[in-house]
């Protein structure tokens, strides 16, 4: 399949195909990545899992251009990333895709609000248009009251949810997290989890990486890693029935 | 699990007829264990005879209600007060496969792993899927049990990993 702009419409909203990361050459060369093939579509959370080492990191990495493959390509809503132009390449990673990692970096002299609509900002937006479309982010991730609050005033998990609206606002589609939850307790860790579950229920698109299996499990579908490849996809079947739940434990 | 416990934990709260403490039993624990009503006459009748539940008034059968006694209420406070402890641990057939595995030539681990990992955490998906639509109002302990379920899912996939860590530096030191 050739991918032209035309085709965004249907095409994957990150598709892999056989990508490699090889790092050095001759005989240093370390291999991170070795003929790693899936899609990612709209409204899916794609979670990927493997030991330290795996190339989990290197995976989101080149998913969100941060890296280039050295094998195979990358199409970002249907466009192959090594043709762009690299102004082409930063608008529509800028347009299309949010990050969360586990370290916030939130700006702590900013309030909430103004954490979340700086990257519109950034991107050229209208003051007045880029909080208005922040305070419907911070809607989402259900901390609207708290738009005014600076970082060191809120929980780590509010912290880690003001991320997650800022990955979000406007009209990017795809969020792509390393561990976000790493920091965070049991009901915190869940309560990030609802949250990517929903925005992807409601349409949006996320590739995450944990080292946590109960994290993992709210994805449609897990990879995992081990040395660089794809050793198991698991995808989510139907729903057991509640009464055969517990004769299993 | 101990359905005469159960019982008495039930009785503790009033007293109750057969197919009640069924229906009570199954609500208090997210219908996850059913009862068959049959298992519930014949521990009433082992419980009676050990003195720690009473019939009340002269109806036999279904219309029969129970009620604790003072040495039901004790062995309660018993059970309660003693943590659940398996011991010795109860026949793990993963732990044992994996372990035969090993020892014979351990060329078949990695594959026992890979599918192990694969299908635990299938299940941990559909029990997470179970847990997105539970009201924690109205279904508490639906949702205690699915986080019960939940964790041990993840203990087995932490075991699975560690296995497979394990096994790939044997030969590095």
């Amino acid at each position: 399949m050739t991918a032209r702009a035309g085709d965004a419409a249907d095409a994957p909203v990150l598709r892999f195909e056989d990508v490699g990361r090889v790092h050095g050459s001759g005989a240093r060369a370390v291999r991170a990545l070795g003929s790693v093939r899936f899609d990612v579509r709209a409204g899916e959370l794609v979670a990927v899992m493997g030991p330290s080492g795996s190339g989990k990191s290197t995976l989101l990495a080149i998913a969100g251009a941060l890296d280039r493959p050295t094998e195979g390509r990358v199409l970002l809503e249907g466009h192959d990333l090594a043709t762009l132009a690299p102004s082409a390449l930063a608008a529509l990673r800028r347009r299309v895709i949010g990050y969360v990692f586990q370290d916030l970096n939130l700006l702590p002299g900013l309030t909430a609000l103004e954490n979340v609509a700086l990257p519109l900002e950034l991107d050229g937006a209208a003051l007045v248009e880029a909080r208005d479309e922040a305070r419907e982010a911070l809607e989402r991730v259900r901390l609207a009251h708290l738009a005014d609050r600076f970082p060191d005033d809120l929980s780590g998990g509010e912290q880690q949810r003001v991320a997650i609206a800022r990955a979000f606002v406007g009209p990017r589609s795809l969020l792509l997290a390393d561990e976000p939850t790493g920091a965070l307790d049991s009901v915190n860790g869940e309560l990030v989890m609802r949250l990517l579950r929903a925005q992807c229920d409601a349409g949006r698109t996320a590739v995450l990486v944990t080292h946590d299996a109960t994290h993992a499990a709210w994805a449609d579908r897990v990879l995992y890693l081990r040395d660089g490849r794809v050793v198991d996809e698991v995808s989510a079947k139907g729903l057991p029935p509640q009464a055969r739940i517990g004769r299993g434990a | 699990m101990s359905v005469r416990h159960s019982l008495l934990a039930i009785l503790a709260e009033e007293p109750s007829h057969g197919y009640a403490l069924k229906a009570a039993f199954e609500k208090s624990t997210a219908n996850a264990w059913p009862l068959n009503v049959g298992q519930v006459y014949t521990t009433l009748a082992r419980l009676e005879r050990d003195g720690l539940v009473a019939s009340e008034g002269l109806d036999e059968g279904p219309r029969q209600t129970w009620r604790i006694t003072d040495a039901g209420r004790a062995q309660l406070a018993d059970w309660y007060a003693s943590p659940v402890l398996e011991d010795p641990p109860a026949r793990d057939e993963l732990a044992i496969k994996v372990l035969l595995a090993v020892a014979a030539d351990g060329s078949n681990v990695d594959a026992i792993l890979q599918k192990q990992r694969a299908a635990t955490l299938e299940r941990l998906q559909a029990y997470t899927r179970h847990k997105m639509r539970a009201d924690p109002d109205r279904e508490l302990p639906w949702l205690l049990l699915l986080d019960a379920l939940i964790l041990k899912a993840e203990a087995e996939i932490r075991w699975l990993d560690l296995c497979e860590a394990r096994l790939r530096t044997r030969g590095e030191r």
